[in-house]
């Protein structure tokens, strides 16, 4: 099958994990990534050891994942051969991606203007942490970026911990909406042939991230929003989350006279629907605390299951709260390709891989082939694509420039 | 000043603020975006009183069509809308697309280059397709909600996977649209809550699909965290926390060790392997310890001054109030009439060339239905006139 990034080739230089992942989500539709990494060691997240304490096991999932569908050449930028290299690589080259700081780039000469100069047509794409204008300038890892946002003091009981979204949350956004702006800045360079810089910053990626409540909150300027609230209170009681026996459930009913007797039926427990201060939709908001309570008590008498059997023929909408050996066997993620199992070289056997989450019915995205070694490629992209003979090849290995 | 998407039209039938965000994307960035209210809906101005701020975000930069799809000259106009346009995206339940002759075969017989977008609850295959698009139960399945907050505490619904949705959408349009300008081909586009779910979680998923193992399918205390320098959070003197994102210890260790007073060549400590292996337990108390002794502006003053991967975690209000938000228009100030002075989310994405652009506020339900008709499909006024005293527009 044809790939939507058919001869789409790609600078990525990029580590750790937004940069990478925004390069992938362009490999996994066709585009030609060429990772170029530092010849000591390459990008970072290949020295990933342990994950959770953990040790990662035979295969660093970590970096072979985010780098798929990638070739990788070492090159030392520092070095001025290596910048030659890199010059003419930008001349045959449609996108430019990096995640490295805007003032270290500047100081190998790999800035907006110097590359736009040599090829006007490029598409030059950053990730900073916070921005191209202002004054901040500090690291950026995803979780401290995420601390600034606010999202985190929002979630959890009141006087627990903070919560962060997860491994990589934030740089998983930061890597989509920065493909976004490259697939923008793509369709404008084939209508008119101008190039232009761009930039999906990690700060203003999570920012968006957090817009059903962020979004409430410039409005409103509510605690309600911005604070931890208890389980214990609920906006709706029906809308909300409850522990069965087994596991916890999340209870997906609006507050509706029609929709509270439909679930009363369901819950075997008579003086529930006769009590009248749940007996409105107003009284069911007024008196949440006391509805979650009663309801805390009620789900606690059944499986997950008991309670899913009972709920789907009424249409009661609900879920179990899965688990990631859960969603490990859920068919439904298999089903759409958003597990896949691919071949990795390192182990020698099929591994199960994060699948192609976005569905094109004609140029459907795919996993190919796993991470590369660092500067599996070199040599390949120094003579086939940019031409260089063996001899200058031999030249710039003894100069360092390259692995 | 150019747009990335000038001359592209866009069919907008999504219903959720998630997928409406998914469009008004590609309109910040120039795609002409219809936004068709179906009718009998509520009337302009029902159900929220002032303004509306979901919509400020999630319908920026649209047109409003207001059409009645129970009536037949509504469909044909729809119909005729399918032919002018590049692009459809809905949120719909297939049945109701598939009863309003909205499928992908369907529509190619109007217009055969069409792309055509559709955002799920679920996706296109599997047992459960079907599901509500809701992203509390996509974030039900996805296996992170156990695992976000402290051990015994309740399972955490962050409302954060739509977001992913929603920019997927829009990328996923944004490459069948590039594809199309190649080879004038479109296509069916599919993106769903699940996968944007999963897709946000991606590094825990994919480590327990690799390693498996316990530990991932339980809350990992904070003080039994992985890496004491990195990925946690210690609470300070005065109760704010320090968050701490260190993952290459070596690299920040000597700086770290003299804010909080250790010798950086503390033999217990000093390796990465030390620190996140045998004295990993050891360390975070030690931590957790000297973090305590002094008040978060300390703290704040210490990281800058030092450049460590570290912060202090904020309220929305922090935000609300950064220069470098605004600098960076990630938050926009406008004046809204009969409103004043508001915020509101501005734009994730800068490009040099064709940058977003706030061109016009969420529209009221069918603020632009006679401009549409006219411009688009070339009624005229009179025909207009008509079919709204029929009721099927507005």
């Amino acid at each position: 099958m044809a790939a939507a990034l058919e001869g789409i080739r790609v600078i990525d230089l990029t580590v750790w994990f937004q940069g990478p992942v925004a390069a992938q989500h362009l490999a996994d539709f066709g585009a030609e990534v060429i990772k170029v990494e530092r010849p000591q060691g390459g990008d970072q997240g290949r020295g990933v050891r342990s994950i959770k304490a953990l040790p990662v096991g035979d295969w660093n999932q970590y970096f072979l994942v985010i780098n798929r569908n990638k070739k990788s050449m070492a090159l030392d930028l520092k070095k001025p051969a290596g910048r030659e290299i890199m010059y003419r690589l930008v001349e045959k080259s449609d996108v430019f991606l990096s995640n490295m700081g805007v003032e270290l780039l500047e100081s190998w000469q790999l800035g907006y203007e110097k590359l736009s100069a040599v090829n006007p047509r490029l598409v030059y794409a950053t990730n900073t942490g916070y921005g191209r204008f202002g004054q901040v300038n500090k690291p950026s890892f995803d979780m401290t970026v995420q601390a600034l946002t606010g999202i985190m003091a929002r979630l959890g009981e009141p006087g627990q911990p903070p919560i962060y979204l997860g491994m990589g949350s934030g740089d998983a956004y930061g890597g989509l909406m920065s493909a976004l702006g490259i697939m923008l800045a793509l369709y404008h360079r084939n209508r008119t042939g101008k190039g232009q810089m761009l930039d999906a910053s990690l700060y203003g990626a999570q920012l968006f991230l957090t817009a059903p409540t962020l979004q409430a909150y410039l409005a409103t300027g509510s605690e309600e929003y911005s604070k931890q609230q208890s389980r214990k209170a609920a906006e709706n009681p029906l809308w909300h989350r409850y522990p069965a026996k087994d596991k916890w459930l999340f209870l997906c009913v609006p507050n509706t006279d029609e929709s509270w007797s439909r679930l009363c039926r369901s819950l075997d427990d008579a003086a529930l629907a006769s009590e009248a201060r749940f007996d409105s939709i107003e009284k069911r908001r007024r008196n949440a605390k006391a509805l979650v309570a009663r309801l805390d008590k009620i789900i606690k008498r059944r499986t997950a299951a008991e309670w899913m059997a009972r709920w789907r023929p009424l249409d009661i909408v609900a879920s179990p709260i899965h688990n990631l050996a859960d969603l490990a066997e859920d068919p439904q993620a298999w089903e759409n390709d958003y597990f896949v199992e691919t071949y990795c070289e390192e182990v020698q056997r099929q591994v199960k891989v994060r699948g192609l989450p976005i569905g094109l019915s004609k140029t459907p995205g795919s996993v190919r082939s796993l991470g590369p070694e660092l500067g599996q490629h070199t040599e390949f992209i120094l003579t086939e694509t940019l031409g260089y003979s063996w001899e200058q090849v031999g030249e710039f290995k003894a100069q360092g420039a390259i692995l | 000043m150019s747009k990335a998407l000038d001359n592209v039209v866009v069919l907008d039938l999504t219903t959720a603020f998630w997928s409406s965000i998914g469009t008004a994307l590609l309109a910040d960035f120039g795609a002409q975006v219809v936004k068709v209210d179906n009718l009998p809906g509520p009337g302009a101005g029902a159900g929220v009183s002032g303004w509306d701020y979901k919509a400020e975000l999630a319908q920026r930069n649209k047109l409003s069509l207001a059409l009645n799809l129970d009536d037949e000259a509504g469909c044909a106009i729809l119909r005729e809308l399918v032919r002018e346009c590049d692009v459809l995206v809905t949120d719909w339940p297939r049945a109701e697309i598939e009863r309003r002759g909205l499928d992908y075969v369907s529509l190619c017989a109007l217009r055969p280059d069409i792309i055509s977008a559709w955002a799920s609850g679920f996706g296109p295959k599997g047992p459960d397709r079907d599901l509500p698009a809701l992203d509390e139960l996509a974030a039900a399945r996805t296996g992170m909600m156990p695992i976000l907050p402290q051990p015994g505490q309740p399972p955490v619904y962050a409302g954060a996977g739509q977001m992913y949705t929603a920019v997927m959408l829009a990328f996923g349009v944004a490459l069948a649209l590039h594809h199309r300008q190649a080879t004038g081909e479109g296509q069916e586009v599919d993106v769903s809550l699940f996968a944007g779910n999963m897709y946000g979680a991606s590094l825990d998923v994919q480590a327990f699909l690799a390693m498996g193992g316990e530990r991932f399918l339980h809350p990992v205390a904070r003080l039994d965290a992985g890496n004491p320098m990195s990925g946690i959070l210690y609470p300070s003197q005065d109760g704010r926390w320090v968050c701490l994102t260190m993952p290459d210890t070596d690299r920040w260790w000597p700086g770290l060790a003299a804010i909080v007073g250790l010798d950086p060549n503390d033999p217990r400590f000093d390796s990465h392997e030390k620190r996140c292996g045998e004295h990993r337990l050891e360390l975070i108390r030690v931590l957790e310890e000297a973090f305590r002794q002094r008040p978060a502006d300390h703290w704040k003053r210490e990281l800058t001054a030092r450049q460590l991967s570290a912060d202090l975690i904020e309220e929305f209000d922090y935000p609300a109030n950064d220069p470098q938000a605004f600098r960076n228009r990630y938050i926009l100030e406008l004046d809204r009439p009969g409103v004043g002075h508001v915020k509101t989310l501005g734009f994730p994405i800068f490009m040099s060339e064709t940058p977003a652009r706030f061109n016009r506020a969420a529209p009221c339900v069918g603020q632009h239905s006679a401009e549409i008709l006219h411009e688009l499909l070339g009624y005229s006024e009179d025909r207009i006139g008509e079919l709204a005293a029929n009721g099927v527009i507005a």
